[in-house]
C-alpha cells in the first residue's frame, strides 16, 4: 500500500523509479481511490515503466494487454473455446444419447436439453483475456492497458463498463465482478484523441520529459557505472538535441541506452566526435540526422563549457539556420504539376477539344 | 469548500473545459484523501481530475493562479519578507473559517453545526494549531492562503452582496461627476474601492455573524481571533474582492468577443456542435456499418455451413470450425469544393465537414476551384480549421474573385489529380454548375465517374431553378450517380449520411 504521497515517492524510488511529486500524487489517490489512471506523453517518458514499478511496490502481479489495430473483445476481455466446445460434444455424444432415453416427443427432448444448455456455456470453455483475468483474479493485480490510441475507437466502449465498475458482462453467464479491485494503468502516445467517456473515468496523468536535474538524476541511478562528468555531458546534449525541431526526439529510454553504451566504450568524456559517432543511438531518422548534423557544433557547445556553466536554465534555442528561399509549399507543387503537364501532354490528334 | 470548488469547475467550464458531473465529484473526493496542506498537491489534484485535455491545461493554470491566490500586497504580505506581516494574514483564517460556516446556517439553522463541522473536518484540530503556532513556516501560509480562498468562496452571496453594495456606492459617486459619465470603468472601480466601503461591508458581515445562533464555544475562538484577525479583514476583502472583479471582468470580456469583425468564416459554439454531431453519427454508422461480406480468418464467429463443408471429411464432426468476420471498408473521400460567393456558405459547411471527416476515411483530399483549381488538403493537415477556411476564402490561394468556371476546374482536376480517384474513391462536387457561359467540359466529369467508386454532387440551389439562366447542371446530373440539393449543415448530414450507407452496404 502506498500510505501518502511521500511514501510512494520512497516507494517507486526503491524500485529505482525517480518520479515528481505530480506523479506520486496522481499513483498514491488512484490507488486510494481505485479509479484507473491514464498516462499520456510522448514515446520512451516511461509510461510503461511505471506500471512496471507499481506492480513491484505493490507486490503485485502485473497483467499487460498490449493494444493494436484490429484488438478486439475476443483478445481483450474473454472469447469461447470454439474447439473445446466441439470435441466435448462429440466425445460425450453417448451420454447426449443417454439422455434422451424414455422420451419420445420432440418438444420433450427439447425442453430436457435445455435443462443442460448451461454446461457447455459454462466458465469451463471460457478463454479467460488479460481483462478478465485482472478482474477475476483473487489476488489483486496491476492492470496494464499499453497504447491505447492503436486500438480502434469501438474498443474503448469495451473498457467503459470494466474501468467504471469492475466488471465484464458475459451474455451467456452473466456480469463477473471484480473480486479485486485491479490498479489499472493506461498508456496513450497521444496519436489520437481518446475518447471523452473513457477520460472522464480516468485520472489523468501527462509525463513530459523531464528537467535536467531529475534526468541527470536517473541517469545516475540508472547507470551507476558512467563517470560524473560525462553523465552531465550526455544530459545536456540530449537536452540541447531535444530543442531541435526533430521528428522524434531522444527519449529517457533513448539517453539509457547511450549512457550505457558510452560506458561500454570506457569513454572518459564526451568529445565531439565520439558525439559524432554515437550519434545514431539517438536520431533515427534520415531527417533528423540532417538536422543535427548541421547545428552538430551548437550541440557539441556543452562539451566543451565547463560543466559548471550548464546549469544556466534559460531557454534553449538552437542557432537559425542561413535564410532559406521562401518558397510556398503549394505554389512548388503547383509548377511542378504545370511542368509534368506541358512535357507530358502529347495534344489531341482527333481534332476535339478536351481530353479522353 | 464545495462551493469553493464548484466555482472554480464552473469558471473552469466557461472558458470551454469540458468537466462531468462525475468528474467534479472525483475532484472532491480526490481533495479529501490527500492533506490540503499543499498548494501543489491541490493543483495536481485538480489537474488530474478534472483537465484530461491538454489543450485545456495551460488554460487550468491560469485560472488556477488566479482563482487560490488572492493579489499580493506588494509592500507588506510578501510571505517570505519577515514572518510578521505574514502572522496576521494566517490568524484571519480561522475567523473566517468559522464565520462563514455559522453564517451558512443561517437560512436554516439545523446545518450551523453540520456546516462547522465540515469545515473543521478540512482544517482539523491537529492542522490548526500547527497553522496558528508556527506562522514563520512558510508552507503554512500557502495552506492558510488556500484556505482562505475556500472559506472566502463558500460565502459567496454574502461577499457578493458586499460587492454589489460597494458598486452602487460607486455608481452613486459616478453620477455625481458629471464630466466622466458613462460606462462603469471596472479598473476605476477597483481603485476606488475605499476602505470605507470595505469597512461597511465588514461591519455587515459582522452583524450578521451575531445575528445567526452560533455555538457558544465557536464563538468564543472566533472572538479570541478576532480581535488579531479584524484588523486586516477589510484587507483581505478587498483583494477578494479586486480577484472577483477581475475574474467577472474576463468573463465579461469572454462574452463579448464573438462580435468580432470577420465572423463570416469563423463557426458558431452551436455550428460547432452540429457538426460535432454530425461526425460522431457519421462514426458510429462508419465504424457500425459494415460490408456484407465475410472473410474467412484466424478470429471472429463459426460460420455453420463453412464448418459443415469443411469437417464432411471427418463424417461432420466438426474438428475445424471455420471462423469468419465482417470486415470494415473505408472509403476513400475527394471533395472538390467550388468556393465562389454564390456558394460560398454551403461550401464552408462542406469544408468544414470534410476537415471533420479526415480522421474517418483512408484517405481524404480536398479541391477548391473558382475558376484555377488548388489543393487544400496541406492546409487542412496544418492549420486549425478556421484558418485553413479563411486562408481558402481569402484568395491566398487561388483568385476568388473571378467567375467562376467549372469547365476548366473540371479538366485541370481531370488532368494533374485524376490519380487521386481509384476504385475505392468517393468524389463529392459542391457547387451550383454556373459555368457562366464557359464550355462545361462533361467528358472530365464522365471520366472522373468511371473511374470513382461513386460520384456525388451536392448543389446549394433547388432543382427548380437549374433550367434557368446559365446553369450546366442539366449537363452534369446525368454523368452524378445522385445529385442531391444541400443547403444547411442539417441537409448536409442527412446526404452525407445516406452516402456512407450507401457505400458501407454495396461492398
Amino acid at each position: 500500500m502506498f500510505e501518502s504521497i511521500e511514501h510512494t515517492i520512497a516507494r517507486l524510488r526503491e524500485q529505482q523509479y525517480i518520479c515528481d511529486r505530480k506523479l506520486a500524487t496522481v499513483a498514491f489517490l488512484a490507488l486510494q481511490m481505485q479509479k484507473p489512471i491514464l498516462i499520456e506523453g510522448p514515446a520512451g517518458v516511461g509510461k510503461t515503466e511505471l506500471a512496471k514499478v507499481v506492480s513491484a511496490a505493490l507486490g503485485r502481479s502485473l497483467i499487460r494487454l498490449q493494444c493494436y489495430g484490429g484488438l478486439d473483445e475476443a483478445h481483450a476481455l474473454y472469447e469461447w473455446e470454439y474447439g473445446k466446445q466441439l470435441l466435448y460434444t462429440q466425445i460425450l455424444r453417448d451420454k447426449i444419447g443417454g439422455l434422451f432415453e424414455g422420451i419420445d416427443g420432440l418438444r420433450e427432448a427439447v425442453a430436457r436439453l435445455d435443462l443442460h444448455e448451461d454446461v457447455f456455456f459454462s466458465e469451463r470453455f471460457l478463454v479467460r483475456r488479460p481483462i478478465l483475468q485482472a478482474i477475476d483474479s483473487p489476488d489483486p493485480v496491476v492492470l496494464l492497458i499499453d497504447e491505447l490510441d492503436r486500438a480502434e475507437e469501438q474498443f474503448e466502449a469495451f473498457l467503459l463498463e470494466v474501468l467504471s465498475d469492475f466488471q465484464v458482462t458475459v451474455p451467456e453467464i452473466g456480469t463477473v465482478k471484480a473480486k479485486t479491485i485491479p490498479y489499472v494503468i493506461i498508456t496513450s502516445n497521444n496519436t489520437r484523441d481518446l475518447s471523452d467517456a473513457l477520460k472522464r473515468r480516468c485520472l489523468h496523468l501527462f509525463i513530459d520529459y523531464p528537467d535536467e536535474g531529475r534526468e541527470l538524476e536517473i541517469v545516475r541511478l540508472k547507470v551507476p557505472a558512467l563517470r560524473e562528468l560525462l553523465a552531465a555531458q550526455v544530459v545536456a546534449v540530449i537536452r540541447r538535441l531535444r530543442a531541435l525541431d526533430l521528428r522524434k526526439a531522444p527519449s529517457i529510454s533513448e539517453t539509457l541506452d547511450w549512457a550505457r553504451a558510452l560506458v561500454l566504450l570506457d569513454a572518459d568524456a564526451l568529445t565531439p566526435e565520439l558525439l559524432d559517432e554515437t550519434l545514431h543511438l539517438l536520431v533515427k531518422y534520415e531527417r533528423d540526422t540532417q538536422r543535427v548534423n548541421e547545428q552538430l557544433a551548437w550541440i557539441a557547445e556543452p562539451i566543451q563549457a565547463q560543466p559548471q556553466s550548464m546549469s544556466s536554465e534559460a531557454a534553449l534555442t538552437p542557432p537559425q539556420r542561413p535564410a532559406e528561399p521562401d518558397t510556398n509549399f503549394l505554389e512548388q507543387r503547383r509548377q511542378e504539376h504545370a511542368a509534368r503537364y506541358f512535357t507530358n501532354y502529347r495534344g489531341r490528334t482527333d481534332g476535339r477539344t478536351g481530353g479522353a | 469548500m464545495d462551493a469553493a470548488i464548484n466555482r472554480f469547475i464552473f469558471l473552469l467550464k466557461q472558458r470551454g473545459a469540458r468537466i462531468s458531473p462525475a468528474e467534479s465529484l472525483d475532484a472532491m473526493q480526490a481533495l479529501a484523501r490527500v492533506a490540503l496542506h499543499e498548494r501543489e498537491t491541490a493543483r495536481t489534484v485538480l489537474r488530474c481530475t478534472l483537465i484530461k485535455d491538454l489543450r485545456d491545461l495551460s488554460m487550468f493554470e491560469e485560472l488556477f493562479e488566479q482563482f487560490f491566490s488572492l493579489p499580493k500586497r506588494a509592500e507588506t504580505a510578501a510571505p517570505g519578507d519577515e514572518p510578521s506581516p505574514a502572522a496576521p494574514d494566517t490568524t484571519i483564517q480561522t475567523p473566517d473559517a468559522a464565520a462563514p460556516a455559522t453564517v451558512g446556517g443561517q437560512p436554516d439553522g439545523d446545518n450551523a453545526h453540520e456546516d462547522a463541522l465540515d469545515i473543521r473536518e478540512y482544517f482539523d484540530e491537529s492542522q490548526m494549531v500547527t497553522h496558528f503556532n508556527s506562522h514563520q513556516d512558510p508552507h503554512d501560509f500557502s495552506l492558510a492562503e488556500f484556505g482562505q480562498n475556500l472559506v472566502l468562496s463558500r460565502r459567496r452571496e454574502l461577499l457578493d452582496h458586499a460587492m454589489q453594495n460597494a458598486l452602487q456606492v460607486l455608481k452613486a459617486r459616478r453620477l455625481k461627476n458629471a464630466s466622466r459619465a458613462g460606462e462603469l470603468n471596472f479598473d476605476e472601480a477597483i481603485a476606488a474601492l475605499d476602505a470605507d466601503l470595505i469597512a461597511d461591508a465588514v461591519t455587515e458581515l459582522l452583524d450578521e455573524l451575531s445575528d445567526a445562533e452560533i455555538d457558544e464555544g465557536l464563538l468564543q475562538k472566533l472572538s479570541a481571533r478576532l480581535k488579531g484577525g479584524i484588523a486586516q479583514l477589510p484587507e483581505l476583502l478587498k483583494r477578494y474582492l479586486e480577484r472577483e472583479l477581475a475574474l467577472r471582468q474576463q468573463e465579461a470580456g469572454r462574452a463579448a468577443r464573438p462580435a468580432r469583425p470577420r465572423p463570416d468564416y469563423r463557426f458558431t459554439e452551436q455550428e460547432r456542435r452540429e457538426m460535432t454531431e454530425i461526425v460522431q453519427r457519421l462514426c458510429r454508422r462508419m465504424r457500425g456499418a459494415r460490408s456484407y461480406r465475410r472473410r474467412i480468418g484466424p478470429q471472429g464467429r463459426i460460420s455453420v455451413p463453412l464448418t459443415l463443408r469443411r469437417n464432411m471429411k471427418y463424417e461432420g464432426i466438426p474438428f475445424q470450425p471455420v471462423l469468419t468476420r465482417h470486415y470494415d471498408e473505408k472509403p476513400r473521400l475527394v471533395a472538390i469544393c467550388d468556393v465562389s460567393l454564390s456558394v460560398r456558405n454551403t461550401a464552408r459547411f462542406m469544408l468544414h465537414l470534410v476537415y471533420n471527416l479526415q480522421t474517418l476515411f483512408e484517405q481524404v483530399r480536398s479541391f477548391a476551384f473558382v475558376s484555377d483549381l488548388v489543393e487544400i488538403s496541406p492546409y487542412f493537415d496544418q492549420l486549425g480549421i478556421d484558418d485553413a477556411i479563411a486562408a481558402v476564402f481569402d484568395g491566398d490561394l487561388l483568385d476568388t474573385e473571378v467567375d467562376s468556371n467549372y469547365g476548366r476546374a473540371l479538366e485541370r482536376f481531370h488532368n494533374r489529380h485524376l490519380a487521386a480517384v481509384t476504385a475505392q474513391t468517393t468524389v463529392i462536387i459542391l457547387g451550383d454548375g454556373r459555368g457562366n457561359r464557359n464550355p462545361p467540359q462533361v467528358w472530365a466529369l464522365e471520366a472522373i465517374r468511371r473511374r470513382a467508386k461513386q460520384l456525388l454532387w451536392l448543389s446549394p440551389e433547388s432543382r427548380g431553378s437549374w433550367r434557368m439562366g446559365s446553369c450546366d447542371m442539366p449537363l452534369y446530373e446525368p454523368v452524378c450517380h445522385h445529385t442531391e440539393v444541400v443547403r444547411n449543415l442539417r441537409q448536409l448530414g442527412e446526404v452525407t449520411e445516406n452516402l456512407l450507407r450507401r457505400s458501407a452496404i454495396r461492398p
